[in-house]
């Protein structure tokens, strides 16, 4: 592992603007409405994260890395993002998140608290190794938290399906930048669990659909017993 | 096995065999001239078991072979334990087997065989004198071992041919309060494991009174006669045992045919002497109720621990 | 050359091929393929056991059949008198389940668990370190639930009993991995051998948790009250082969994990420990005999039959390490040795008892005593099988349990005098209490055997009952001919099992002897041998003279006596539950029957009475004072966390959310 085979100031660079892509496509998620720039976003997040595992592949040297970002690449901002416009394009007509549980100001505040937070939570990390990619782990972990913010306070399916994805996006970001790599086999079973995931909630939301005209979820509270 | 031993193991069982039914004989006699009767005489046992052997014998329909083997075994085993136990002599002839617990649980034995035939005959009657018999017999068992216990503590040992010879050698120690607690414990013991009142009428044919005869009901003939000397039997052994562990003197503890006579005569005094007493307080008792009874046993099971503490305690 | 080690591997080979067969062989020739295969993997382990108990030591490494730690056995003797036990009763259950599974039972699924059942029985006892000990333990238990449960399609109990059985079974294991956790403390790693040698340097307090966990942990799954209410329950629904290796085999686990614990790995444990075992121990027997002198459901006799077994193993177990923390070995190996023959009998003859109860439940589809009767006709093989298992275990002589509860009591009686006024109060209470239960268990098994096989049929399934087939009267026998063996020549196993309670307790053997029980240090002897032929000398004796001195008519048959009133049915006969009602009447108070009486009136006037219906019904105490508490408390906050279930999603979601950031916000803070 040596951080010379790059320019080690470009290195650093490239990473920070990776991250901060991240965090702002996450909170640009919390941000906008439309379900289909909702959906873009992601995909950008999708790409961020795909060029962070890149610039460290380079920083590392390690082609194993590098094909293991391309893999990043095309899973989170190529398939996922399609799956998910195929499943607005049923949706109809609602395509916008009506009536978020918590207003967008108190979002974007919920937001910055979260980073906050994460930063507080991974002093001691920082603290045990400081390292340009270790430095970059608040982010990650606040990603997570911002994708289960949005998982919590959305009302569209779609929505919070984009949140749980925000949250495996952020714990893969964290996973990468404290490892050198988390193995090939964890991170192939666990996209492929996320895969299982995204066409099993696809389904459920079409079904919800038929059944109720709608998948606002808050208008299921009857079914409790 | 010693020569003493086999001698003693042989006399004993004669004595008892040809004995226990004048023993019988004796106590009712005592009972019959208490009441203000004649009495039939010490050996008409004899001529009701003779008379009964030259009977035929009966099987009831729908019985099994329990029924038929209850009479001989419960006269095999008492017939063993009246070899192997200290009568005669302090030696025994299978001194293996010569233990309280084993002389015990061997009597006990005898009672559960008699109870399954009980049970076999599909009665009422039987079914009724079997759950009663089993009854006393569970709640009796706790009384005996930990009498036993109480006996053998200071010997160090459970083997009845110590427990004698140690009482020979130290004769105050009958005196002690273990030894007469355990003595009072072992005496209810006996009357209720041979049936005697206050526990069972042995003498009553009554649905609501009866005990060991609700199990015997369906037997006739040889089968009657064998349980009558296996009854007898078993009260003289245990009359015998109560003698001879609490008050041993004649025992013989020498091979020699003076000593040996010895030892016979004073067997035969002091379980006539018991037998008479029993007869004697069973004029002036009433059978106490069966459901009455564990409360019997329970304050002889007091006793019986008292008597290990104080076993203990007042070394 | 030892024996030990391929006796093993050969055993859990033959287990695999018999799980495989199970799969794949057809329905009609499964039980005997698979139960064949089981038979000689049992065979095996008893073949090991054995050896190992006559001191051929054995261990081996495996390191990556478990994760982190590998799996570590170990073989010393004492492990072997369990391997023994274990394997001769799981070759004599595997042979009765060839014929039993012919109806209902011979599904891929149980056929397969039973050979993974008997593995696990092996690897237990085998066991040399903490996670293959873990493991095996909880493969026992998984195992044993999914046969419990074989027939939850025919009875609507078995489903509950299965519940019952798992959620206590899980709770022990609990308490046994915490109670393990805490000794293996110290120690550089998790197998016995590393244990055993930091044992000295844990504290008193942590010694005495850890020791109190395993005791909770090894008693619930021995029966011991009152963490004994899943036994009354899983051991009659379960399949009768299956009871009889639950009953016979796997509550000794408990045992074992007891004087592993107890006596080798925690290097003798304090005086307060052991008085409680014993106290526990007279408490199990005196509960479970009672329980079993008024129960009217065979297998449910025979479980409580088992609490009070493994209450007086317990009692000679507390003894031994009472004796041994006091400084007396030679009574210690004495109590330890009486313990370890009782399991051995206790293992005899309640096979053969579930094997004879499995043979009637066979033949009559009912387990209810008061329904049964008049076997002794059309099943005469299993007839003599129940008696001799319930002559074996009344403690009479010259039965199975009366030697090890000879020597119990030998072991007891000898010690006092003892230092100390808890332990000179406790023997003689606990030599009362197992005076009480052997007074008692002659009482049930008299009823068990009178009222279930002799006099008339009560019931027509009774009277349409048939003999059972080859191979379970095959197994009855053979487990009859081991009650016969242990109660005529206990001198076979008693030196070697003296040898092993010797070692651990730190002395020579007490017993010896050839021909019978001779104690050594102790005054006493018994020889089985010499009483049976004694009684049979007798006996013959008694036949012979009088055939010799009377001359003898022929035996008639003739009605019984019925009072001139005509012909006695089957419903004037005694039944279990009016047998024991005197007892019952005794142990009112501990008892507490609840009686309902229902009486139902004519229409036209209510002073006519049309029908009364009577049920009594005799509850476990303790499961109502002491589980009926818990179970409330635990159903009461059940209901009151339904209030957190208000059926909104983002509410969950919410709960999920505020817990993170808020476990976040106190690392961060505490930090």
């Amino acid at each position: 592992m040596n951080a010379d085979q790059m320019n080690p100031a470009l290195y650093v660079q490239l990473l920070n603007l990776f991250a901060g892509a991240l965090l702002l496509t996450a909170v640009l998620v919390l941000w906008r409405r439309e379900l289909s720039v909702i959906i873009r976003v992601f995909a950008l997040q999708g790409a961020a994260l795909g060029g962070l595992v890149a610039v460290l592949a380079a920083g590392q040297g390690s082609v194993e890395l590098g094909a293991l970002a391309a893999g990043v690449l095309v899973l989170r901002a190529g398939v996922l993002p399609a799956f998910l416009r195929r499943a607005l394009a049923e949706a109809g007509d609602d395509r916008r998140e009506t009536r978020p549980l918590v207003n967008v100001a108190a979002s974007l505040l919920a937001a910055a608290v979260l980073t906050l937070l994460a930063l507080a939570v991974s002093q001691p990390l920082v603290e045990l190794a400081p390292s340009p990619a270790i430095r970059a782990v608040p982010i990650g972990i606040a990603v997570v938290l911002i994708g289960f913010f949005v998982l919590v306070t959305r009302r569209r399916a779609l929505s919070q399906l984009v949140g749980f994805l925000l949250m495996d996006n952020g714990i893969t970001a964290v996973g990468f930048l404290t490892t050198s790599g988390i193995g090939l086999v964890v991170e192939v079973g666990v996209a492929l669990d996320v895969l299982l995931i995204v066409l099993v909630l696809q389904v459920l939301a079409g079904r919800m659909r038929e059944m109720f005209g709608g998948t606002d979820l808050d208008e299921l509270r009857e079914l409790r017993d | 096995m010693t020569a003493l031993g086999a001698w003693g193991g042989a006399l004993q069982a004669v004595v008892i065999v040809a004995g226990s039914p004048l023993l019988l004989g004796l106590m009712r006699q005592v009972r019959a001239r208490l009441e203000g009767r004649a009495g039939a005489g010490v050996v008409q046992p004899w001529r009701d078991l003779r008379k009964q052997l030259r009977k035929q014998a009966v099987t009831p329909r729908g019985t099994s072979e329990m029924f038929r083997v209850a009479p001989v075994l419960l006269v095999a085993m008492t017939l063993v334990v009246a070899v192997i136990a200290p009568f005669v002599t302090t030696s025994s002839v299978l001194p293996a087997v010569a233990d309280l617990f084993v002389v015990v649980a061997l009597l006990a034995h005898g009672t559960v065989v008699l109870a399954l035939a009980g049970i076999d005959t599909g009665t009422a009657f039987g079914g009724m004198g079997a759950s009663r018999e089993t009854t006393i017999l569970a709640l009796v068992e706790p009384t005996a071992l930990v009498a036993i216990f109480a006996l053998s503590v200071r010997v160090g040992s459970t083997n009845l041919s110590a427990i004698v010879g140690s009482s020979l050698h130290d004769p105050a120690r009958v005196l002690s309060p273990a030894s007469l607690l355990a003595g009072v414990a072992l005496a209810v013991v006996v009357v209720a494991e041979t049936g005697r009142l206050p526990v069972d009428n042995p003498s009553t044919h009554l649905e609501l009174t009866m005990v060991h005869e609700a199990m015997v009901l369906e037997y006739a003939g040889p089968d009657l006669a064998l349980i009558e000397l296996g009854s007898a039997m078993r009260l003289s052994v245990y009359l015998g045992l109560l003698a001879n562990l609490f008050l041993p003197w004649g025992i013989a503890t020498g091979a020699g045919v003076l000593s040996l006579l010895v030892g016979v005569a004073a067997l035969v005094v002091k379980v006539a002497l018991l037998g008479a007493a029993l007869a004697f307080a069973e004029v002036f008792l009433a059978k106490v109720r069966l459901f009455r009874v564990p409360e019997l046993l329970a304050g002889s099971f007091l006793l019986s621990i008292l008597a290990v503490t104080s076993a203990y305690f007042l070394a | 050359m030892t024996v030990v080690g391929p006796g093993l591997t050969a055993a859990a080979a033959v287990c695999a091929v018999a799980v495989v067969a199970a799969l794949v062989v057809p329905r009609a020739r499964r039980p005997l393929v698979a139960g064949t295969l089981t038979v000689a993997a049992g065979g095996l382990g008893t073949v090991a056991g054995i050896a190992a108990m006559l001191g051929q030591p054995w261990s081996a490494r495996l390191p990556g059949v478990l994760p982190l730690s590998g799996v570590v056995l170990t073989v010393d003797p004492l492990s072997g008198v369990f391997l023994a036990v274990s394997g001769a009763v799981a070759a004599v259950a595997a042979l009765y389940g060839i014929g039993y599974s012919r109806h209902g039972l011979d599904g891929r699924a149980v056929q397969a668990v039973f050979p993974v059942f008997v593995l696990s029985l092996l690897v237990v006892p085998a066991a040399g370190s903490i996670a293959t000990f873990l493991a095996g333990w909880e493969l026992m238990a998984l195992t044993s639930l999914l046969l419990v449960i074989a027939e939850h399609r025919r009875r609507v109990e078995v489903a509950s009993a299965g519940r019952w059985y798992a959620v206590m079974t899980h709770l022990g294991f609990v308490a046994i991995l915490i109670g393990l956790l805490v000794l293996a403390a110290p120690a550089a790693g998790d197998s016995f051998a590393a244990v055993r040698g930091a044992a000295t340097t844990l504290s008193p307090p942590a010694i005495g948790l850890a020791l109190v966990l395993c005791l909770v942990g090894f008693g619930s799954k021995a029966g011991m009250v009152p963490l004994h209410a899943w036994l009354p329950r899983a051991h009659p629904e379960a399949p009768s082969h299956v009871s009889a290796l639950m009953s016979a085999a796997m509550v000794n686990m408990g045992i074992y994990g007891i004087v592993r614990v107890g006596v080798d790995l925690s290097g003798g444990g304090p005086r307060w420990f052991w008085l409680a075992v014993l106290a526990a121990g007279c408490l199990s027997a005196v509960y479970g005999i009672l329980q079993a002198v008024i129960s009217t459901d065979l297998k449910r006799l025979l479980a409580y039959s088992t609490t009070e077994n493994m209450g007086l193993v317990l009692v000679g177990v507390g003894a031994g390490g009472l004796f041994a923390s006091i400084g007396r070995p030679v009574l210690a190996a004495l109590a330890l040795t009486a313990a370890l023959l009782h399991v051995i009998c206790h293992a005899a003859f309640k096979t053969l008892l579930f094997l004879a109860a499995g043979s009637v439940l066979h033949a009559t589809g009912t387990r209810d005593l008061d329904a049964l009767g008049g076997l002794r006709t059309s099943m005469p093989v299993t007839t003599a099988a129940f008696g001799l298992g319930a002559l074996a275990a009344s403690a009479l002589p010259p039965g199975t349990a009366f030697v090890s509860e000879w020597v119990l009591l030998q072991a007891l009686i000898h010690g006092l005098p003892s230092p100390g006024v808890a332990a000179s109060l406790v023997l003689p209470v606990a030599v009362a209490a197992v005076a009480l239960t052997a007074g008692l268990a002659v009482a049930t098994f008299v009823k068990a055997f009178g009222v279930g096989f002799l006099a008339r049929p009560r019931s027509d399934a009774a009277a349409g009952a048939a003999e059972s087939p080859p191979s379970m009267l095959a197994a009855m026998a053979l487990a009859g001919l081991a009650c016969v063996g242990m109660a005529t020549a206990p001198s076979l196993v008693l030196p070697v099992l003296g040898g092993v309670a010797g070692r651990l307790a730190g002395a020579d053997s007490p017993v010896g002897g050839r021909l019978g029980v001779e104690l050594v240090g102790v005054s006493g002897a018994l020889s089985p041998a010499l009483l049976v032929a004694a009684l049979m000398v007798a006996t013959v004796l008694v036949v012979a003279v009088p055939r010799l001195l009377i001359t003898r008519r022929a035996r008639r048959v003739a009605r019984l006596w019925d009072c001139g009133g005509g012909p006695l049915s089957e419903r004037m006969e005694y039944t279990a539950t009016s047998f024991a009602e005197p007892l019952q009447r005794v142990f009112d108070d501990v008892l507490q029957p609840s009686q309902d009486i229902d009486v139902t009136h004519h229409r036209e006037s209510a002073y006519l009475v049309a029908s009364v219906a009577y049920r009594r019904r005799v509850p476990d105490r303790v499961e109502r004072r002491l589980y009926d508490p818990v179970l409330a408390a635990a159903a009461a906050w059940g209901e009151a966390g339904r209030r957190l279930a208000t059926g909104s999603v983002h509410r969950y979601l919410g709960y999920g959310f505020y817990t993170l950031c808020g476990m976040l916000t106190v690392l961060v803070l505490l930090r």
